[in-house]
């Protein structure tokens, strides 16, 4: 049973990960990225395909971040003219884009059914040792995220992205560029996504097409908004918050003797019901962002 | 932040472990991981009546190590992410030794390297790609492999005077092994595959891929897809008319299992056979508990593999999982529902006998 | 070239009516309501629903019809008018929750399988080499003359002209005495209606299921986009332009490229076509190829 709740626990931190990267873009700098969850996905098939080639594993990690950083580069130069929902549905369609490419390309990504049996990251230490490692990891990854993202946003950079994410014409006339603003912070999101998807790969020992799903973004955009658009901290707690019910519903399944397609639908209602109460009562989220005073 | 971290992960923990606290000592559990919703729904279906058939004849004879044998069931949604989510729970959670599944070789193949590399004993039940076999040491299949089946479909057609067909199967490691093997067959014995298209699953509509086939226009059509797929794809074959061709089908109960009857009529194939010694006995326990003769013959693959795996605990007199290894490897021949099955030096069953079928209103042999 | 034809109308049909209704209400409500494509689910569910419940296809067509456009006026009162007051990228997000909310309540009441509305086949008729079903053809006919319909409500009623008044300028709209109100809520209505249409049509051709309305989510958009979002019509042709890629796409033999023959796109890339599509039109036509209308994108 312990090593469930260490498994809830690491899930949570790689997704934290991702939630932290969303949050950047989209709370801090106020791009609304529906396809987020592509970096993830690019960062997951990099380690796998270089491992499956017998690189060590920091090389994977580091070539995914690189191509996310690419990715994220022209999904923010598609954003040049359009109005924020609208990015929001482009970047959709890039990400589908995206999986549509790694569906079909068995010879790169293994197709369908992807790339199974990925080098895990501690080999020596077997069981139990191994998975502690892991959650080591990728909580340290996260408290890494966390303050990287602390520090940027604190410096002239979060201010510049804050400000254009208000008021853009104020930016604009304060001498600051959008588009390589946008470029940037979207580049910063993803660095941090595609780790996140990396450490997915190597902990599940798999990566498939289905881990680029559209539900899979919208998944993240529902830690993030319970979590609280633009707090950190909030959107840790959301992402751990989504996590534990996601897992929870199997046992409940159990527990109550439900149908799959029940539990299925309980899991996702619930989900939407709590993205919703969110953006109706508390539209900042849980903990919602300190404007901090200037003193 | 650390604090709620804790807090939260406390609190999960504790409702966790109340849902979860029924594990008991007078059972020996075992794991499943089946298709219960998805495409391939109802020949999970048909793997769960099979198991708990399995279980009760088992429970019936003593049990196993003098103690009752359980079967925990988890749905993998047809999805290798969840049956992955699904295989740790069960060998983490439930510590189960066993695990048996899934259905779909793209699954099964990721499920059984995990649940090895736990030191778990895995045994397949219904996935035939040839690809199973890199699963390794500890993984063990009830049910014969495609190189198997696919020579036995190549000649089946070959034999019938068709010598120019187009072929269909999922994009999954089990659609690309039947139809690379059945290409091989079937051009070895001299007759030419027009078209080979690997079906995206999942799709709501396969016109487009029909379509492609169909420009070939090839004397017949096989193909092999999972139950709601070849449902489409027989119904809009009838709708294009194209099933005024003939159409042979790999695993044929497989593929019309939810299929519209007046679409898959006249249509033939190949079935794995269930009739082995054991095989009349498990019909009839099926008919007196569900009402009904057997939807598939996955199921009878599922009641063996329970039925082998409380063979090789009994055997090993034990539930730890390396001698029950130890102890499949050993076992010999068990006859069984579908007949004798002995495993080969990597696991995999040596000889699968095969029915040649065909479909009216039902699967019938021909 | 029949049939090919035939393709293109079949998927034209599919995705039409779902992108007209979404055009149409974007000029009022100016968000991209992503649970649209979940009301065209729900509307074939419901017709599904009705005819288990014995009523006769059609009927169960109208009622369903009926149903959703409510549900869509509800939603649309008591949920993204509020929202919408927080900014139309939260409203967005607000059509995401109430989309899941709706794949749950579908997915828990019947199931992830797929249905069909009866269980026989529909036979295919043949003209030459061209095949077709009446479920097809049926499809067809109910899509271009709702299309029909709406061009005659649009531009030849009163109401239709107040609610082009209402599309283009509330505010002139109102000071002419347009009950802005009514108005809105009725051009929800419609909205939900074709969705709903849509959505019913698509279940008879293919099969009814939960997933229905995610599938059609990329599609519509760019068919509404391409065409020019507020401008209904637009959508209608938006819808043609992208069957016709996609039909194009799959259907021509590149043998001749590589030297060999029936050498074709692989049908998964089918969708990809219409991404693209809406990537470009995005970058370089984000007001539509009529350029007419909404000028927010």
């Amino acid at each position: 049973m312990s090593s469930f709740v260490l498994h809830v626990a690491t899930l949570g931190c790689i997704y934290a990960l991702l939630a932290l990267g969303l949050n950047f873009q989209a709370g801090f700098a106020g791009l609304l990225n529906f396809g987020f969850v592509v970096f993830a996905g690019i960062g997951a098939y990099a380690s796998a395909i270089l491992s499956s080639h017998g690189y060590p594993a920091p090389i994977g990690i580091a070539i995914g971040v690189v191509v996310a950083m690419a990715i994220g580069c022209a999904m923010a130069g598609l954003g040049r003219n359009l109005a924020a929902d609208y990015w929001a549905i482009a970047t959709l369609a890039v990400a589908e884009l995206i999986r549509t490419v790694a569906l079909n390309e068995d010879w790169l990504t293994g197709g369908a059914q992807g790339i199974s049996g990925v080098r895990p990251l501690f080999p020596a230490r077997a069981g139990a040792g191994g998975d502690l490692a892991f959650f080591a990891l990728a909580l340290a990854m996260t408290a890494g995220a966390y303050l990287l993202y602390a520090r940027l946003s604190q410096g002239r950079f979060g201010r510049a992205i804050r400000l254009m994410r208000e008021e853009p014409a104020l930016a604009t006339s304060f001498g600051y560029r959008l588009v390589p603003l946008k470029i940037k912070a979207t580049m910063a999101g993803a660095a941090v996504a595609s780790i996140g998807g990396s450490l997915l790969a190597h902990y599940m020992s798999f990566v498939g097409p289905d881990y680029m799903l559209a539900s899979e973004t919208f998944a993240v955009w529902t830690m993030v908004m319970i979590g609280g658009l633009g707090n950190s901290r909030g959107v840790v707690l959301g992402a751990l918050l989504v996590e534990a019910i996601y897992s929870a519903v199997p046992f409940a399944k159990d527990y109550f003797d439900i149908g799959s397609d029940i539990a299925g639908a309980v899991r996702v209602g619930t989900i939407g019901c709590a993205l919703l109460a969110c953006l109706l009562l508390r539209p900042g989220g849980m903990i919602p962002e300190r404007i901090r005073s200037p003193r | 932040m650390k604090l709620a971290k804790v807090l939260y992960a406390s609190v999960a923990a504790t409702v966790l472990s109340a849902a979860a606290g029924k594990s008991v000592a007078q059972t020996v559990s075992v794991g499943a991981v089946l298709p219960l919703t998805g495409a391939s729904a109802s020949v999970g279906d048909d793997q769960r009546r099979g198991i708990e058939l399995a279980v009760a004849q088992v429970n019936a004879r003593n049990g196993v190590l003098g103690r009752k044998l359980q079967v925990i069931v988890e749905d993998s949604g047809g999805v290798a992410a969840t049956a992955l989510g699904a295989a740790r729970k069960l060998v983490s959670v439930n510590k189960v030794p066993v695990v048996l599944g899934e259905f779909s070789s793209g699954i099964t193949i990721p499920v059984g390297e995990y649940v090895v590399q736990q030191g778990d004993v895995h045994i397949n039940i219904g996935s035939s790609s040839p690809q199973i076999r890199k699963i390794g040491d500890g993984s063990f299949s009830v049910i014969g492999l495609d190189d198997l089946s696919a020579r036995f479909a190549a000649t089946d057609v070959f034999s019938q005077k068709l010598k120019d067909v187009a072929f269909i199967a999922p994009n999954n490691s089990y659609g690309q092994g039947v139809a690379a093997e059945f290409r091989k067959r079937f051009e070895a014995l001299g007759g030419k595959v027009s078209s080979v298209v690997l079906y995206s699953e999942g799709q709501s509509t396969y016109r487009r891929e029909l379509q492609q086939m169909s420009r070939s226009r090839p004397q017949a059509y096989v193909y092999s897809a999972y139950g709601q797929e070849a449902a489409t794809i027989n119904r809009e074959a009838y709708e294009l008319g194209l099933n005024k061709t003939k159409w042979y089908g790999i695993y044929l109960t497989m593929c019309t299992s939810d299929t519209v009857p007046q679409a898959a009529q006249g249509q033939e194939g190949l079935e794995v056979a269930s009739i082995g010694q054991g095989g009349k006995s498990y019909e009839d326990a099926y008919r007196q508990k569900y009402n009904e003769a057997p939807k598939s013959s996955f199921g009878s693959y599922a009641y063996d593999g329970v039925m082998v795996a409380a063979a090789a605990i009994n055997q090993a007199g034990s539930t730890d999982p390396a001698k029950i290894r130890a102890a499949m490897r050993a076992l010999g021949a068990y006859n069984g529902a579908t007949g004798t099955i002995a495993f080969d030096a990597g696991g995999q069953r040596r000889e699968q006998p095969y029915d040649k079928v065909r479909f009216d209103t039902k699967v019938v042999s021909r | 070239m029949l049939q090919f034809l035939v393709d293109v109308l079949i998927r034209t049909s599919d995705i039409m009516l779902v992108a007209v209704g979404l055009s149409v209400v974007y000029s009022l409500v100016r968000f991209p309501n992503v649970a649209h494509v979940q009301y065209a689910m729900l509307g074939a569910f419901a017709t599904l629903g009705l005819t288990r419940a014995g009523l006769p296809f059609a009927l169960a067509l109208a009622g369903s019809c009926a149903g959703i456009g409510l549900v869509a006026v509800v939603l649309n009162t008591l949920v993204f008018r509020r929202l919408l007051r927080s900014g139309s990228s939260i409203a967005m997000i607000g059509s995401l929750a109430i989309s899941m909310i709706l794949i749950a309540v579908v997915l828990g009441v019947a199931g992830s399988r797929p249905w069909r509305y009866a269980p026989t086949l529909s036979s295919p008729l043949q003209v030459g080499t061209t095949v077709i079903s009446i479920d097809q053809l049926t499809s067809i006919a109910c899509g271009v003359g709702c299309i029909g319909l709406l061009a005659v409500l649009l531009f030849r009623t009163n109401v239709g002209r107040s609610m082009r008044a209402m599309s283009s300028n509330p505010a002139l709209a109102a000071a002419t005495g347009v009950d802005g109100a009514r108005v809105l809520n009725g051009i929800t209505f419609l909205s939900g209606v074709l969705a709903a249409l849509g959505g019913t049509m698509l279940g008879l051709t293919e099969t009814v299921h939960v997933g229905l309305g995610s599938n059609l989510l990329l599609p519509v958009f760019a068919a509404a986009i391409l065409g020019g979002l507020g401008n209904p019509l637009g959508a209608a042709a938006g819808a043609l332009l992208i069957s016709i890629a996609e039909t194009l796409v799959t259907n021509v033999d590149f043998g001749w490229v590589v030297g060999g023959s029936d050498v074709y796109v692989p049908v998964t890339y089918v969708s990809a076509a219409s991404f693209v599509i809406l990537l470009v039109a995005l970058l370089f036509k984000p007001y539509g190829i009529f350029d007419r209308e909404v000028r927010r994108v």
